[in-house]
């Protein structure tokens, strides 16, 4: 996307995306809820990830200096404050935090080839043989969910005969290039196509993330917010979430939030607050 | 409860059933057509193998007992990914990051691919026939070796695999099959067995509206992570449960709890003598237990019981009440109550709550008798290596079989295994990559791994019923020279018993023939061919059966006069081991996965560090990545410090699982091996060796490294809405949609 055509659009870019409705008359909008109450930290999403993402493993060296490839990652908080001198006497605050598959992303404005744009089912995708490493994406993601490949990982990461885990439905990536979540874009593209085939949409619950499936608290609901009876749709509406609104007016006991939802990114995410019983 | 509504039909095919024959069918009246001629394909796809598209087959992770049932992914004769499956009452569906790590055993770059045997000190690879001559020479028919001069030694192990090692044993007369688990809760399981009767009772974290633990993590390392899990998720649904964690360290069971409490390492027994002197005050209580117990109680007031533990007085009351308040409660003792020369004590006291709370029947219940008592998993121990090690430094061992168990590398340093190894003639490993322990034998057969093997399994936690998990091969073995243990065991008990095995051609003739012949058993009234493959297809076997009842034992609960620590001026830290839940004694560090997996609560990666209260940390001028020495009496390692506030800050903790020097690239050179400082300090009345009772001095040795960590640079939000927070009193979480409850 040249700079011109990016002021051109700018207005388009900006404003126009999300409206009201947008999915209305669409078959799909995929979208997340994550039920911070339920999530324990326990890193079987992130494996999963890197199971069904092939997703390199860097080691040590390349890990210190930032370069780790987790799409997912747990981030771990302590809580507020300036100086973490006291016990964190309610636990931990746990975070799973991937590509929130921002509807209005900072990401694919700065995109100066367009390898990173919105799909109509609402995904925001990476074309990697478009990329060109400008690593511009990186910098205006918000959320630091970008990754990119410094490396040649496949002459690196997978020694014989690991190479044969690797999943063929999953582009290897090569030195040069951003990656991140893709909401497992491969197992809604074969759901999508099956149900084609049959004249039908996809049903609820008929594909997930590779996260959601592993998660043993299921903590994590997956599923496409255009089917309004879908679990994910009913509830973004119990939580009274609007896709399309960087505000969200809604009852104070309902535990919905989207991260950095006053950046208009308008993420797909949605989060439940994690519950602590305050008289223990 | 099921991750998802994924049809089953889809995803579960029956692996085995013949496969339907090539049929060629077209127009015209060629001679093929007519069949004057056969053309063959030259590519013959082998059963369910569609180009492109994954098939999924139910098998049983191996990775720790907890015997999830999974699924693999398999295309194109690969096996790419496992999940849970939902036909299993214990995963229901779901899979940890360990289990996950499967793979990576079978795909691992570092697997033994011939046998080897040792020459002039060097291993050798050798063919299969030679290694098989060099067993059976030792161990076959004309084996001279009996009762005490053969010993088998193994982690975990249930099934039929079991089965035949004990068959393998009787036939020297011998019944030396040790069951060696660094990490063994033995010291909980007899205080179970005194207090409730039964070694592991059942837990209904789902029905309980409080639990309040100490130091157990079942949510990480517990008998069954993922079940425990999924019930951890309903307990967490309206009406909401509170959990209260009270331990020395955080783990990731403390690091979900409403409450958290550091309290001095092993002094959680007078801790929760304190609540129960409490709670006696209600009336209700008052006769839970018996008379000379509550007298001796009345020397556990808050003030002392507070001066004791560090933990404030009015936590005591506090705690009490929420217990009065929220019933059924679940009391919990783990590893860090139960690691201590008064281990058995302190949890015996956390389980008398249970009693005096009547938990019983509720929230705690008995495991439902098995039907097949011989394939349930024999408990493994500490003490079991002791004994082994006695036997082999008195030159009693003539041949030891080591499977499952790294006892090199985790035996503690005054438990000389490696050096009395030395002394035993003939040692083989069976294994699908060295470890320490391998290194050091005469003779190493290469394993298949465990996606290429059949195997059943008996969990030793059956959360309801029983299951019979089957695992089957997810795809045809990597290298044609490795083998399975049940065959391996079937060829050496043909040789020494050859009228009793001749019937069976190889292991999975005998287990399919074990399987089917418990058919009875489940009440299936299908043929044996359909049993089996019905068996294959689910996965797991399951027979639903009543819990059993819990007996309650009071009067064994030694209630003696609360006891401060002694503070030792030589070693004025408490040392106090974590166990990850994905590398635990360090059998997982050769994963590459896990290894790069972040560690929960401090987000390290391929390394070991010293976790170390912030404040202490202030005191003594450390800050994080400096590179401390820690000294116990018996030994000491060096790791980079880590500021952590999730620990009490008389205590420096390092975790397990690191440090290892022979078990290949990903986890040679990562950190240090903590189980070589343990002090000798052992339970008194188990003599399991207590891994949370070492004292330690730490000191600054003046150099610095930078901590390989996943965090950024602030632990804190910082105004931030990261994770947000709501209090229970105002979430209402049974307005809520939720797969979890529906």
């Amino acid at each position: 996307m040249s700079l011109s055509n990016l002021i051109k659009n700018w207005s388009s870019l900006r404003v126009k995306r999300p409206y009201e409705d947008q999915y209305k008359d669409k078959d799909y909008k995929w979208a997340m809820v994550i039920d911070l109450d339920a999530c324990t930290g326990c890193n079987a999403c992130t494996t999963a990830c890197y199971a069904e993402n092939n997703l390199p493993v860097v080691g040590r060296e390349a890990f210190s200096k930032g370069q780790a490839m987790h799409w997912l990652r747990i981030e771990r908080y302590w809580g507020e404050g300036e100086h973490m001198d006291k016990f964190p006497d309610h636990g931990a605050q746990f975070l799973p935090m991937m590509c929130q598959q921002c509807e209005s992303a900072p990401c694919e404005v700065v995109c100066p080839v367009g390898a990173t744009h919105h799909t109509p089912d609402g995904l925001n995708s990476q074309v990697y043989n478009r990329c060109i490493g400008s690593r511009y994406c990186s910098a205006n993601c918000p959320y630091k969910v970008r990754y990119f490949n410094w490396w040649q990982y496949p002459e690196r990461a997978w020694p014989n005969p690991l190479e044969q885990q690797l999943n063929p439905d999953v582009t290897v990536r090569s030195k040069g290039v951003m990656e991140k979540c893709t909401f497992c874009v491969q197992r809604l593209t074969e759901a999508k196509n099956r149900a084609r085939t049959e004249g039908r949409r996809v049903a609820d619950g008929e594909v997930t993330t590779a996260c959601a499936q592993a998660c043993p608290t299921s903590a994590i609901t997956f599923g496409n917010l255009a089917d309004d009876k879908s679990q994910v749709a009913r509830i973004w509406e119990r939580q009274q979430i609007k896709l399309a609104s960087d505000k969200q007016e809604k009852d104070e006991n309902l535990r919905g939030y989207r991260i950095f939802e006053e950046l208009r990114t308008y993420p797909s995410v949605v989060y439940l607050e994690r519950v602590r019983d305050s008289e223990a | 409860m099921s991750s998802s509504n994924i049809d089953r039909r889809d995803f579960l095919r029956v692996l085995g059933i013949s496969g339907a024959a090539a049929t060629l069918a077209g127009c015209g009246n060629t001679s093929i057509e007519s069949g004057a001629e056969l053309v063959e394909s030259y590519v013959q796809p082998e059963d369910f193998v569609v180009p492109g598209v994954g098939v999924y087959y139910a098998s049983t992770c191996t990775q720790c007992g907890s015997g999830c049932g999974i699924m693999g992914r398999v295309r194109e004769g690969r096996i790419l990914k496992l999940e849970g499956n939902p036909q299993s009452l214990i995963s229901g569906g779901k899979i940890c990051g360990l289990g996950q790590a499967g793979v990576q055993v079978h795909y691992n770059p570092d697997r033994l691919t011939t046998p080897m045997i040792r020459e002039a000190g060097a291993f050798k690879p050798v063919s299969w026939d030679k290694a098989m001559a060099t067993l059976t020479a030792r161990l076959g028919s004309s084996s001279t070796l009996s009762g005490d001069q053969i010993a088998v030694l193994t982690g975990e192990i249930s099934g039929h695999q079991k089965v035949l090692l004990g068959h393998f044993l009787e036939s020297f007369k011998s019944a030396n099959h040790i069951v060696y688990d660094a990490l063994s809760p033995a010291i909980g399981q007899a205080a179970n067995k005194a207090v409730l009767g039964v070694e592991q009772p059942v837990l209904q974290i789902d029905k309980a509206r409080l639990i309040l633990s100490f130091g157990n993590d079942f949510l990480g390392t517990g008998p069954s992570p993922v079940h425990m899990a999924a019930q951890y998720a309903r307990f967490r649904k309206a009406p909401r449960g509170t959990l209260i964690q009270i331990e020395p360290r955080m783990t990731l069971t403390g690091a979900n709890a409403d409450r958290w409490y550091a309290i001095k390492p092993g002094t959680e027994g007078v801790f929760a003598l304190g609540i129960a002197h409490s709670l006696l005050q209600h009336q209700e209580y008052a006769h839970a237990v018996p008379a000379e117990i509550a007298e001796a109680l009345k020397q556990y007031d808050k003030d002392t019981v507070s001066e004791v533990t560090g933990i404030h007085a009015d936590a005591i009351s506090h705690i009490a009440g929420m217990l009065w308040e929220k019933s059924p409660s679940l009391v919990l003792s783990g590893p860090s109550a139960e690691g201590h020369v008064h281990g058995f004590n302190n949890a015996a006291a956390i389980l008398l709550l249970n009693l005096v709370l009547e938990n019983r029947g509720k929230t705690l219940q008995g495991q439902a008798s098995h039907p097949f008592p011989q394939l349930t998993p024999a408990s493994g121990s500490t003490t079991a290596l002791a004994k082994l090690n006695q036997a082999m430094s008195a030159g009693q061992c003539q041949a030891l079989l080591v499977m499952g168990a790294n006892p090199v590398f985790t035996a503690p340093t005054f438990v000389p295994f490696a050096s009395n190894l030395a002394k035993v003639p003939f040692k083989v490993a069976f294994a699908t990559q060295l470890d320490e322990t391998a290194h050091q034998c005469d003779l190493v057969l290469p394993l298949l791994s465990p996606m290429e093997d059949f195997g059943t399994h008996v969990a030793g936690y059956q959360p309801s019923g029983v299951e019979l998990a089957i695992q089957q091969p997810l795809m045809e073995r990597l290298y044609p020279e490795t083998r399975g243990l049940g065959d391996i065991l079937l060829d050496l008990l043909k040789q020494r018993q050859p009228e009793a095995y001749k019937a069976f051609p190889d292991y999975y003739a005998y287990i399919k023939t074990a399987v089917t012949k418990a058919k009875p058993v489940f009440k299936s009234k299908s043929s044996d061919d359909d049993f089996w493959e019905d068996a294959l297809r689910n996965g797991v076997l399951r027979l639903e059966a009543p819990p059993a009842a819990l007996e309650a034992h009071a009067a064994t609960v030694k209630v003696g006069k609360p006891q401060a620590l002694e503070t030792d001026v030589n070693f004025p830290f408490f040392f106090v081991p974590s166990v990850r839940a994905d590398l635990r004694d360090g059998r997982h560090a050769n994963l590459p996965w896990l290894q790069e997996s972040p560690d929960p609560l401090t987000t390290v990666v391929w390394d070991s560090w010293v976790e170390i209260h912030p404040t202490t940390a202030a005191q003594m001028q450390i800050r994080e990545g400096d590179i401390l020495e820690v000294q116990s009496a018996t030994g000491s390692v060096r790791a980079k410090a880590y500021l952590f506030p999730g620990i009490q800050p008389d205590t420096v903790s390092m975790p397990l699982g690191q440090g290892h020097t022979g078990y290949g690239r990903y986890a040679d050179g990562m950190g240090v091996n903590p189980f070589k400082i343990f002090d000798p300090m052992y339970d008194e009345r188990t003599g399991e060796l207590a891994l949370y009772a070492t004292r330690v001095i730490i000191k600054k040795t003046g150099e610095h490294a930078r901590v390989v960590k996943d965090e950024g640079a602030t632990n804190l939000q910082q105004g931030r809405k990261l994770v947000a927070t709501m209090a229970a009193d105002q979430a209402e979480l049974a307005k809520e949609i939720s797969r979890v409850t529906q």
